[in-house]
Formats: structure tokens, sequence, C-alpha cells
């Protein structure tokens, strides 16, 4: 697994088919992230995960935005 | 001095508990309350009136940037910094537009967000007491 910090938990939310479930499975993802993040803040290595989560992100947004009905923050 | 009480709105229990911790470990800062959207930020500010407010950008029901304006509404003086994943100059353009004091990203790192407090709070205090410069003149 090339990003053990978060991959299997990103993964997961991306598996997920339940939607009761889907909540817990990209907020599990989010934190990872999260998480991940400030450890990667605190270096100064770490370009290409730093792109990886970014593009994570990007694709937690998409699910959260259709597929558990989150409001768009740029509809402006 | 007393602790500065602040307001924490995350969607994501786990953030917000980190956040908790970061702040909580500054004797300066104390927790009045957490919310989980931006609509539940409305009604805990209005209960709390907490000195300053983290809140994100994206969660369920209502965006930070739609909360935004609502929050400046009731308490025009109290701070409020967006703590987001989301970053760019569009984010930072809307945040501004909507009364936001800063925007500080999550990939940055997390005592950034302290400083941003202490500095907004420090500013706060800097400004002259309407009340009192009544009462002089």
């Amino acid at each position: 697994m090339k990003y053990p910090y978060w991959q299997r938990e990103f993964e997961a939310a991306l598996r997920e088919g339940d939607s009761q479930s889907l909540r817990q499975r990209v907020d599990a993802a989010e934190a990872a992230l999260f998480v991940r993040l400030q450890a990667l803040a605190e270096s100064a290595e770490g370009d290409e995960e730093r792109q990886a989560i970014s593009d994570a992100i990007g694709t937690l947004r998409g699910i959260q935005r259709d597929k558990l009905g989150y409001p768009d923050w740029n509809t402006k | 001095m007393p602790a500065k009480r602040i307001l924490v709105v995350d969607d994501n229990a786990v953030v917000r508990t980190l956040v908790r911790k970061l702040l909580e470990s500054q004797s300066d800062f104390e927790i009045a309350g957490e919310a989980e959207n931006g609509r539940d930020a409305v009604d805990k500010a209005e209960k709390l009136k907490p000195d300053l407010i983290i809140l994100d950008l994206i969660m369920p029901v209502m965006t930070g940037l739609d909360a935004a304006p609502l929050l400046k509404r009731l308490l025009p003086d109290t701070p409020i910094i967006l703590f987001t994943q989301q970053e760019g100059s569009e984010v930072e353009r809307q945040a501004q537009a909507v009364g936001i004091d800063a925007v500080v990203s999550k990939t940055q790192v997390a005592s950034e967000l302290v400083l941003k407090a202490q500095s907004l709070l420090a500013s706060i205090e800097r400004q002259p007491d309407p009340a009192k410069f009544r009462n002089a003149s």
C-alpha cells in the first residue's frame, strides 16, 4: 500500500455501497487525511503524497455533494 | 485574564476533537461548544456567545460560507476563522465577501490556527471600547 496512513480508509469510502454507512466511511477517510496532512505539514518532504491527498479530498467532496447531499460551497 | 471561549464547527467529529485538544492545550482558550454544521453553529452561537468561532467550509445542511453572514449578524464583533481543506484564491475571496476574518488551511501545521486565533483576539482587545470613549467625552 503506497499511502498506509489513509489509503485504506479512502478506498473503503469509495467501495461503500450502503448509503447508511457511507457518511461514516467518508468521515473516517477525511479524518485520516486530516491527520496525515498535519504530519506532512511539519515535513519538507511528501509533495507527491500531498498531491495524492488533494486528489483524494476532491473525490470525497464529490461523494459528499452527489451522494450525501452536502450543499455546494462554490455556487456564487 | 479569563480564557477566551471558542465555538468549534466541523462536521467531522475526529477533526472537532483534535481542534478541541489543540486549543485546550493553550491556557488562554477554552471550548464554549461544538457544532456539526452551519445551522447548528448559528443556534449554538446564539446560546453560547463565544469570543471566537472556528468554522469548517464544507458541511451538510449549511456550509461555512452560508453560516458566516448569519453568525456575523448575531455576533458582529466575534471573529470567525474559516478552517478548511479547500484552498485557493476563490475560497479567500468568498470568505472575505461574507465577513470571515481569516482563512487557515487544514494543510498548514495546526499551530497556525492557534496563532491566528490569538492574533485576532488580541486585535479586538486593542480596539477602543466605544462606551468608554463616550463616557470620557
